[in-house]
């Protein structure tokens, strides 16, 4: 059924509204497989179509959404009604920063669409990985392919019509087995974006099986090993776990509706106050960090935000010192607001919803590390006196304000005295953001530098799941406290 | 749309799946929610979402794929060309170890017990109200107030191509969060309630925990706790979030199965926890939202998984009974219905236990943030505290101590560090899953009280 979503905006604006968008998703489809020990225990497509409304009434966002196409009217006039029964409670009524108001059309680079890819020759590629993990002392084995094809139609009352065309494949395999304590030691593998694209191509049959067989031997090593040394340590990040840190106590912390308290009854805030910007020493002078949704092979770059504003590459820590956020029109100018000084120029371009039936938020981009001048990860270790390589995220922990942390990993290998030792199993480490930061000591040049990317970022109530990026390279943290 | 519309258009999609030589499950979920959110003392977001979503699975000799659909419900072409599209996946899906079990639904059933028409048809205006009167008084330039406001119902039904009987059930609930918080110094506390019936709602019990809270945040002084072994209170969620991982890493037999278990089946019969833990999984329990009747027709039944301490046996759904040759339980739900029953002490409110004599040091953990698994075979868990914990002190004074962490093995908080849990329990859950409308909660008591709980990590301000 065809709807002219540019007449009911203008409709609503009639009605007195002072903004409206609608997002239209004519139909997003995702593929997910999952298969364990050979068996597949998911086998399913899903594809889902509607529609969402934003408006702002009387300084008030109200939003509805449906999937129900035949009175699309109706779910217009109940943002409508949402908008004004939020605008009875109203503190600081919501202004949006200017924006440059675009037509556009995005569509992610993608040499071999998936879905195009016939359903056998993916059972084929899966079966194949599968069988180059199928080794002697492999217990648990597990491949799974994640495909997502995505067309948003967007229009607002301020004149934007954007269209994106968004195609992500996200594959992954992982091993496990069980140490003499019946202790599960596991390593997965998840393949940093390479190249230029986002589709089928990027599956490089060579590259599974080099990684399948390096995964394999790391968790016969680890089954073996001993366990980690707990104490105060360095710890050497390779990109696999760096991008975790950087995605919880970096990205999350930087949101800037979490700094401004519109978390608070969920997700959480953030330590980071509107007083910092400009001059908090987040970390050392070694630490640069970004929001760069421009990279071309991330699911981090989408072209447009879902407040149809185009993406950017903006500075967020710059020599250890806090310059950025992530945010979106509505957060920037409350923030130079409520701090009496400019501190942001315009949106960054960061509000994006999961589907049409959720209200856009701040979402990270992709949320980089800038490779640094301390070499390769050889010349680090080389510089190391005593520490741990840690390298695959196992568990997550973080303060609600994104203060501190505690993370465990799948893998590690003692540093001494500029020498990478043997394996170690069972290894964790925590801290407080700030310390933590202040302490990185080594960041590796380009050659260490990986594009990762996490495609189930939880936020937002209600709870929306999001993908994105993170370049990061291999970094050194001095004085960490290590242990379970 | 009416019960009986739901069933006339699974009979007609089983109808279709049988023309098409499909022996099918088909699964109907719908839900209508609404959301009021409120951040720095305004409502930040009021959302509505209608969705419908029809999940197909299709089974053959040794396979089965499924499709997924969230659509226009009266779109009968597109909810059609699901199940070919199931059908069409289930040629290229390759032979399983197993044969997976098609649901066979003997007897239609109707579950709507925890169904409110009230709660489908809450206005704004009486949710709005609500918070105004839960939160009277308490906000300020500094104490701004939070929270979600979440409403709505919930449709399941589903029917196989084996029988033309359905599994139906409604429900209704409200899941409310708030918040309060200092703008300049950061602390924050909270209240929650979770009910399927408007008439239980209560402002009261919200605005009395948040007013002691609150007056206690602003009077007392703060406080950082030296790390080191501790005797800890925990309240509703927090004990919640601890039961939530023993769930996954106690007693699933899908996790036992793929070597993930704490609990190993050498251990069924055996104490492994404390003799005051006896955890039920009981659907005929109103305020966990229950589903009595499970997604293969089974009518379910009341279980002890751990009897004063004894761990029972393993709960099965009916894959990994196909996968690994056991009896499937009765467990094919989305929401198990969890009870940790309670103990013998009197005390339920915070607000009681803080007047109450004491012979040392307490530290009261309304909650706990973004805990997570370490290790999942060691059952050792980690995560923060947050919203409002108290330090009780032995003298009788309270302070207020800043975010702690704890890293604690489940075999071990419920085993020998288990001191005390009060009588009464209480509802802690959710109104939706990332993945859409599904409420549940979890009885646990209002009070549960552990000896040695270490903190390793504490925060230096709020």
């Amino acid at each position: 059924m065809s709807v002219d979503w540019k007449s009911q905006v203008k409709r609503l604006m009639a009605r007195g509204a002072d903004y409206a968008d609608v997002r239209y998703y004519p139909k997003h489809e995702e593929d997910f497989k999952l298969m364990w020990n050979g068996n597949f225990l998911a086998f399913n497509r899903s594809e889902e179509s509607g529609f969402g409304v934003r408006v702002l009434v009387g300084g008030a966002w109200g939003f509805a959404a449906s999937s129900n196409m035949f009175s699309p009217e109706e779910t217009f006039d109940r943002a409508f009604a949402n908008a004004s029964a939020a605008s009875t409670k109203v503190k600081r009524p919501i202004r949006l920063a200017d924006k440059d108001v675009l037509s556009g059309r995005f569509e992610s680079p993608c040499a071999v669409d998936p879905f195009e890819v016939p359903m056998a020759e993916q059972i084929a590629m899966m079966r194949e990985l599968d069988g180059y993990i199928n080794q002697d002392g492999v217990m648990q084995r597990r491949v799974m392919l994640r495909t997502i094809r995505n067309t948003i139609h967007y229009y607002d009352s301020e004149g934007a019509e954007i269209e994106k065309h968004i195609v992500e494949i996200f594959p992954s395999i992982h091993v496990a087995s069980f140490d003499e304590t019946g202790m599960m030691q596991g390593r997965k593998y998840q393949p940093p974006r390479r190249g230029e694209t986002r589709g089928w191509e990027t599956m490089d049959r060579d590259h599974w099986k080099e990684q399948a067989d390096r995964i394999v031997a790391e968790m016969r090593q680890s089954v073996e090993a001993p366990k980690c040394p707990e104490g105060r340590m360095s710890v050497i990040l390779m990109p696999d776990m760096m991008f975790l840190q950087v995605h919880e106590t970096i990205g999350h912390a930087l949101e800037l509706d979490r700094i401004l308290g519109y978390e608070l009854s969920f997700a959480g805030g953030s330590f980071v106050r509107l007083d910092d910007f400009g001059s908090l020493q987040y970390g050392s002078s070694k630490l640069n960090a970004r929001a760069d949704a421009t990279l071309i092979n991330s699911p981090g770059s989408f072209g447009f935000d879902d407040d149809g504003v185009a993406a950017q590459n903006r500075m967020l820590i710059e020599n250890g010192i806090l310059v950025g956020a992530i945010t979106s029109r509505q957060m920037v100018t409350e923030a130079n607001e409520r701090a009496g000084r400019q501190i942001f120029d315009g949106s960054g371009g960061t509000c994006r919803a999961c589907a049409f039936y959720r209200t856009p938020i701040e979402r990270m981009t992709n949320i980089n590390i800038d490779p640094g001048q301390d070499g390769t990860l050889e010349d680090i270790i080389r510089n190391t006196e005593r520490g741990v390589i840690l390298s695959g995220e196992k568990s997550w922990s973080i303060g609600s304000n994104r203060e501190q942390f505690h993370f465990s990993t799948d893998i590690g290998w003692l540093v001494e005295d500029g020498e990478r030792k043997g394996v170690v199993k069972n290894c964790a480490y925590s801290g407080m953001t700030l310390d933590f930061y202040r302490s990185l000591t080594a960041v590796g040049d380009e050659s260490t530098w990986e594009v990762q990317y996490v495609d189930n970022c939880g936020k937002g109530a209600p709870g929306q799941i999001m993908h994105l990026g993170h370049g990061v390279p291999v970094c050194r943290f001095d004085h960490v406290k290590v242990g379970e | 749309m009416a019960s009986h519309e739901i069933f006339s258009k699974l009979r007609t999609l089983r109808e279709y799946a049988l023309a098409q030589g499909a022996r099918a499950h088909l699964e109907w979920k719908a839900e209508d929610s609404h959301l009021v959110r409120y951040a720095n003392s305004t409502i930040s977001l009021n959302t509505n979402e209608h969705l419908t979503i029809l999940e197909v699975t299709v089974y053959g000799d040794h396979k089965s794929a499924s499709t997924t659909l969230i659509v226009d419900e009266n779109d009968l072409d597109t909810i059609k060309a699901t199940i070919d599209k199931a059908i069409e996946m289930l040629a290229f899906a390759t032979p399983l170890t197993y044969q997976p079990t098609l649901p066979s639904i003997e007897k239609t059933s109707v579950f709507e017990e925890t169904y409110d028409p009230e709660v489908e048809a809450l206005p704004n205006e009486d949710i709005i109200a609500f918070v105004n009167e839960a939160t009277k008084g308490l906000e300020t330039d500094d104490i701004l107030l939070s929270g979600n406001f979440s409403s709505g119902v919930a449709t399941y039904a589903s029917i196989s191509t084996e029988t033309p009987e359905v599994v139906f059930s409604r429900k209704t609930d409200i899941g409310i969060t708030l918040v309060l918080s200092s703008e300049k110094r950061k602390w924050e506390v909270n209240a929650e309630q979770f009910v399927s019936h408007k008439r239980d709602l209560d402002a009261k019990a919200l605005h009395d925990r948040l007013s002691w809270l609150v007056e206690l945040y602003t009077t007392l002084p703060e406080e950082r706790l030296p790390e080191g072994p501790y005797r800890v209170v925990l309240g509703p969620a927090a004990t919640a979030e601890y039961l939530s991982f023993l769930g996954w890493v106690g007693y699933s037999a899908s996790t036992l199965k793929r070597g993930l278990s704490a609990f190993k089946e050498d251990d069924v019969g055996k104490k492994v926890l404390s003799e005051q833990f006896t955890l039920v999984e009981d659907p005929s329990m109103l305020a966990t939202f229950p589903s009595p009747v499970d997604a293969f027709g089974r009518r379910r039944e009341k279980r002890a998984i751990f009897d004063r301490g004894v761990l029972t046996g393993f709960l099965w759904s009916q894959q990994t009974a196909d996968e690994f040759g056991g009896t499937a339980t009765g467990h094919d739900v989305s929401n198990l219905s969890i009870a940790l029953q309670g103990g013998d002490v009197d005390t339920t409110l915070i607000q009681d236990f803080a007047c109450l004599p004491r012979d040392r040091d307490i530290l009261y953990v309304p909650y706990l943030h973004y805990a997570n698994i370490v290790n999942p075979t060691e059952g050792l868990v980690t995560g923060v505290s947050r919203f409002g914990a108290l330090y009780l002190k032995r003298d009788g004074t309270i302070t207020l101590p800043y975010n702690v962490r704890f890293t604690e093995r489940l075999d071990q908080l419920f085993g020998d560090k288990l001191v005390w849990l009060s009588k009464e329990l209480v509802p802690y859950g959710s109104s939706s899953s990332y993945f859409g409308r599904d409420p549940s909660t979890t009885l646990v008591p209002a009070l549960a009280c552990f000896d040695g709980v270490t903190v390793e990590i504490s925060n230096e301000s709020f």
